[in-house]
């Protein structure tokens, strides 16, 4: 289809659709989303019967009412409803609470409307707009493309082919094309790797390609240590759930005990033993945390990320807008005499991929020259030019350059980074007349190197006449005459000092990772004093194998001139290393270290392809922000590692004695139905752990999930529970000479006791209460679950689940029992603490 | 007379082997630890106080069977009186230590 088809097809014309128009086509077409995978509270509600757990009960529930009881099948009936209703009521506010962070990172598109220039929400463009395009940009719709300057997409989320797509704007005569053969359209999602475009909007929303293909892309996260280290925890403790559970009842039904009771008994053992509540307990912490960072203008976008967020210990982020207050402004336009130059200044206009329209929008060094012209009158100078081409800005080059036509003469112009410029510069300017450059190359050098130390980020101009063609190219950067510089201030945040120190006082150390020249990097860390203790350059990187990289970036706060490649590389080593790496970027050539790194950061002012690679996004580019929401990760951290130990300690060491004492006695120490009756109340008194108390030393240092460290605690720990239980049997038996139903009721109130306090003990390395205070919340439910707990022997819930009254001289027995419990693992946790490190 | 007669070896034993698991887990633990090895040569009076928990725990196990076997309440709970103030001493003592 020519252009001019296309315009006519879709009303829309080169200075795009009328405001008004562009109304009537949202509200006729819709929002420019993707249907997100609908929120549905069926799925959540579904997702809580995706659980071993309901299998076992659900088990438990027809053996009961075939075997057994019906009386039993109804209440594990009524267990499983009561579990269902919790986990789904917990996680639906859970995952609720992330959509609604999400729509806070939006995607920005650069529209032209009634002629202007306009930097709008994404999710508003509709058929017919005129978009512009820039390098990394993620195409918003899909387009025809108007205006292509080597513009090259990355299509692999349609197409999985990495290796970048040439656009051109050449009509197709094709019948049937498939995407890929479509080299005159932009689709949706795509990226803009290479060069500028402009595209009118032919499809928006689910009707473009991506949305009628996009639930097949979702692209897999790989996993976070944190989620490596939960998953192994599980299956170490279903594994030995299945040993023991299988264990039990062939003990039990080999001394005697009827077959279908060991059955019921041996599945309520597993069920206890099953930490059936870690994926809601570890959602719902993770939801309260992001809804917290949220009120630090910090958005989470991956939940599972946070954990590693808390615990990364190295951070490695570029300088732009983090050290620096990230407003770039002009600050000298200088000849090679050291004044400044209108004529340099208007070349540094010409050759400039900023969109002026009503705001200046696009690269920041760019749109600071035309902001400082447009606020001091000097932009009419561009007005005789005409730009006959244009050849984009990239990474290799490090420069751009326009052919810009005046009176017939046309002038090629480039600006880059000076060292780049200097290398294909022949001649210079001075004083208005041309000389060669090779007796003054030192003394230029210098002069940049001045720049440099002074802490500015310098350009360098240059042209050449040459003769009008129909195109241009990077070949044509060459033969130069070095016109001048540009200089460009970024001053240092003023805070930024406190920022680094803060980091470094919770652990986590920062490395800086930056384009720019290692004297602007040092001159910034100097004027904030931040030590620096090793720069390491890009052309150093060249040099090192594998191993010196990794002693390298031990070493080195800064590494500058380096390429995107080299970032991904700093960031593998320091993994390689063992370490946990947030990297905080904002530029298209960031996105595939974010995506490598532990913890991705960016800022909502990142180019989309950067946000749509993190896992964090910061509302605001600031260190301090970035430290709230690293307390708020091991706060995180350290709850969910609080439910594990509680896990593995008390509830752990009272299965066990619940399956060795079933062996030997001449009843069940506990009815099945008790079990699952007090599993039920357990997890109930659980549900507030999220918002519990974290001491502050815990949130001191990142902290790694230790698997061997868990191994030891259940070591030492679970037999504390044990004995306790032991010694109740022991009570029961000899003191009170209980009945079958009086020892299952003492057992019963002991147990729950036991493991529902000892979260008062196990939260804290202080002195419970006295140093350290659990959550109000925590505190309040707990108590209430004890209460419960505590009456029911006296209740007809009681008497329905087969609990007898206690006599009173046995409530002063445990009470006593409980407190030198309590002490006990106290001390112990004296003890394991001096000995076992986390 | 002792009611379950027949069970009372039993439970000597089970509670018997708690703490016997416990104390070997400590012994385990302490000899595995980092600190015990940067402490070698310390000799046994080290030794000895840095177990002092687990003679707690001997003492515990002693009391518990020996109220039990005689079937005294008031022993029993007095026991447990006198343990909780050896333990909340050793607590508040040893608090210092644990969180250097």
């Amino acid at each position: 289809m020519e252009l001019s088809e296309a315009y006519e097809a879709l009303g829309s014309g080169m200075d795009g659709l009328s405001e008004l128009e562009a109304q009537h086509r949202l509200e006729a077409y819709g929002r420019n989303e993707l249907p997100q995978e609908a929120f549905s509270g069926l799925r959540v509600f579904l997702r809580q019967f995706n659980n071993p757990i309901f299998v076992i009960l659900g088990a438990a529930a027809i053996i009961a009412g075939i075997f057994a009881d019906v009386s039993q099948s109804v209440a594990i009936a009524i267990m499983i409803a009561l579990s269902v209703t919790l986990g789904f009521l917990n996680e639906y506010r859970a995952e609720k609470t992330v959509q609604d962070l999400r729509r806070d990172v939006s995607v920005k598109a650069v529209v032209t409307r009634d002629g202007r220039v306009l930097d709008m929400d994404a999710a508003l463009v509709v058929p017919g707009d005129v978009v512009s395009l820039y390098v990394g940009d993620i195409v918003p719709a899909d387009m025809r493309i108007l205006e292509a300057k080597e513009l090259q997409l990355n299509e692999s989320i349609l197409t999985g082919e990495s290796f970048p797509v040439e656009k051109t704007t050449a009509p197709l005569k094709l019948e049937r094309a498939t995407p890929q053969q479509l080299t005159n359209c932009l689709f949706m999602g795509t990226v803009v790797a290479h060069g500028t475009g402009k595209g009118l909007v032919i499809r928006t929303g689910k009707n473009t390609e991506f949305g009628s293909i996009s639930k097949t892309l979702a692209r897999p996260h790989p996993e976070t240590e944190f989620q490596i280290g939960v998953r192994k925890y599980g299956n170490m403790l279903v594994t030995l759930t299945l040993f023991l559970a299988t264990g039990i009842f062939v003990l039990n039904a080999l001394v005697g005990h009827p077959v279908v009771d060991s059955l019921l008994f041996s599945l309520a053992i597993a069920i206890g033993l099953v930490p059936e509540l870690m994926p809601a307990i570890v959602t719902i912490t993770l939801s309260q945390g992001a809804r917290k960072m949220a009120d630090s203008r910090v958005v989470v976008k991956r939940l599972v990320s946070i954990e590693d967020f808390g615990n990364m210990d190295v951070l490695c982020t570029d300088k732009t807008g983090t050290l620096t207050e990230g407003n770039i402004v002009l600050d000298s336009y200088r000849s090679l005499d050291g004044l400044d130059d209108p004529k340099v200044l208007c070349h540094a206009l010409l050759c400039n991929s900023a969109a002026v329209g009503e705001r200046v929008v696009g690269n920041p060094m760019d749109s600071a020259v035309w902001k400082y012209a447009l606020s001091n009158g000097e932009s009419d100078c561009v007005k005789p030019y005409n730009i006959l081409d244009t050849i984009p800005f990239d990474y290799e080059r490090r420069m751009m350059s326009v052919a810009a036509e005046k009176d017939g003469d046309v002038l090629f112009i480039t600006k880059g980074a000076p060292e780049s410029v200097l290398a294909r510069c022949t001649r210079q300017e001075v004083k208005g007349n041309e000389e060669p450059i090779d007796r003054a190359l030192d003394s230029i050098k210098t002069r940049i190197s001045e720049y440099s130390k002074a802490g500015y980020r310098v350009l360098a101009i240059a042209y050449r006449p040459i003769e009008k063609r129909a195109s241009y190219s990077a070949d044509d950067e060459k033969e130069l005459v070095l016109q001048g510089f540009l200089s460009f201030t970024d001053p240092p945040k003023k805070d930024a000092r406190q920022a680094i120190d803060k980091l470094m006082e919770m652990g986590v150390s920062s490395k800086i990772l930056t384009g720019d020249n290692e004297l602007v990097s040092v001159k910034i860390c100097e004027d904030i004093n931040v030590p620096v203790k090793k720069v390491v350059t890009g052309a150093n990187m060249t040099r090192m194998s594998s191993n010196e990289l990794r002693d390298a970036v031990e070493e080195a706060t800064i590494f500058a001139r380096i390429t995107p490649e080299q970032k991904l590389e700093i960031i593998k080593a320091l993994r390689a290393n063992g370490h946990i790496v947030g990297f905080m970027g904002d530029g298209v050539n960031d996105a595939p270290a974010l995506y490598e790194s532990d913890v991705g950061i960016s800022v909502d002012s990142a180019v989309d392809v950067s946000k749509d690679a993190a896992d964090i996004v910061l509302l605001e580019k600031d260190l301090l922000v970035l430290s709230k929401g690293i307390e708020e990760g091991r706060k995180i951290f350290g709850n969910t590692i609080k439910y594990i130990l509680m896990g593995t300690s008390s509830n752990f060491g009272n299965m066990f004695s619940a399956a060795f004492a079933s062996v030997f006695l001449p009843f069940l120490p506990m009815l099945p139905m008790q079990i699952l009756f007090m599993n039920l109340l357990y997890d109930i008194s659980n549900f507030t752990l999220p918002t519990d108390n974290v001491d502050e030393e815990y949130i001191q240092r990142p902290k790694r999930w230790n698997i061997d460290f868990v191994r030891k605690y259940t070591l030492f720990f679970g037999p504390f529970s044990s004995l306790y239980d032991f010694l109740t049997y022991g009570i029961m038996l000899f003191i009170f000479a209980a009945s079958p139903s009086l020892f299952q009721s003492g057992w019963f109130v002991e147990s729950f006791w036991t493991e529902v306090l000892v979260i008062f003990v196990i939260r804290t390395r202080r002195i419970p209460f006295f140093t350290s205070r659990p959550g109000k919340w925590l505190t309040v439910l707990t108590i209430a679950a004890v209460a419960f707990g505590t009456i029911v022997p006296f209740t007809p819930l009681g008497g329905f689940l087969g609990f007898a009254p206690l006599p009173g001289e046995y409530w002063a027995l445990m009470v006593l029992m409980v407190a030198t419990y309590l002490l006990l693992v106290d001390a112990g946790k004296v003890f394991f603490y001096r000995i076992c490190k986390f | 007379m002792l009611p379950y007669p027949d069970l009372f070896l039993w439970w000597v034993a089970t509670i018997t082997w708690s703490i016997v698991f416990l104390t070997l887990i400590s012994i385990y633990l302490y000899v595995d630890s980092k600190k015990r090895r940067e402490q070698q040569g310390q000799g046994l009076s080290k030794f000895v106080s840095d177990f002092v928990f687990v003679w707690i725990l001997l003492g515990l196990l002693i009391l518990y069977i020996v109220s039990i076997d005689r079937r005294s309440a008031v022993m029993f709970a007095v026991g447990n009186a006198v343990v909780e103030i050896i333990l909340l001493a050793y607590v508040v003592r040893n608090r210092s230590l644990s969180s250097e």
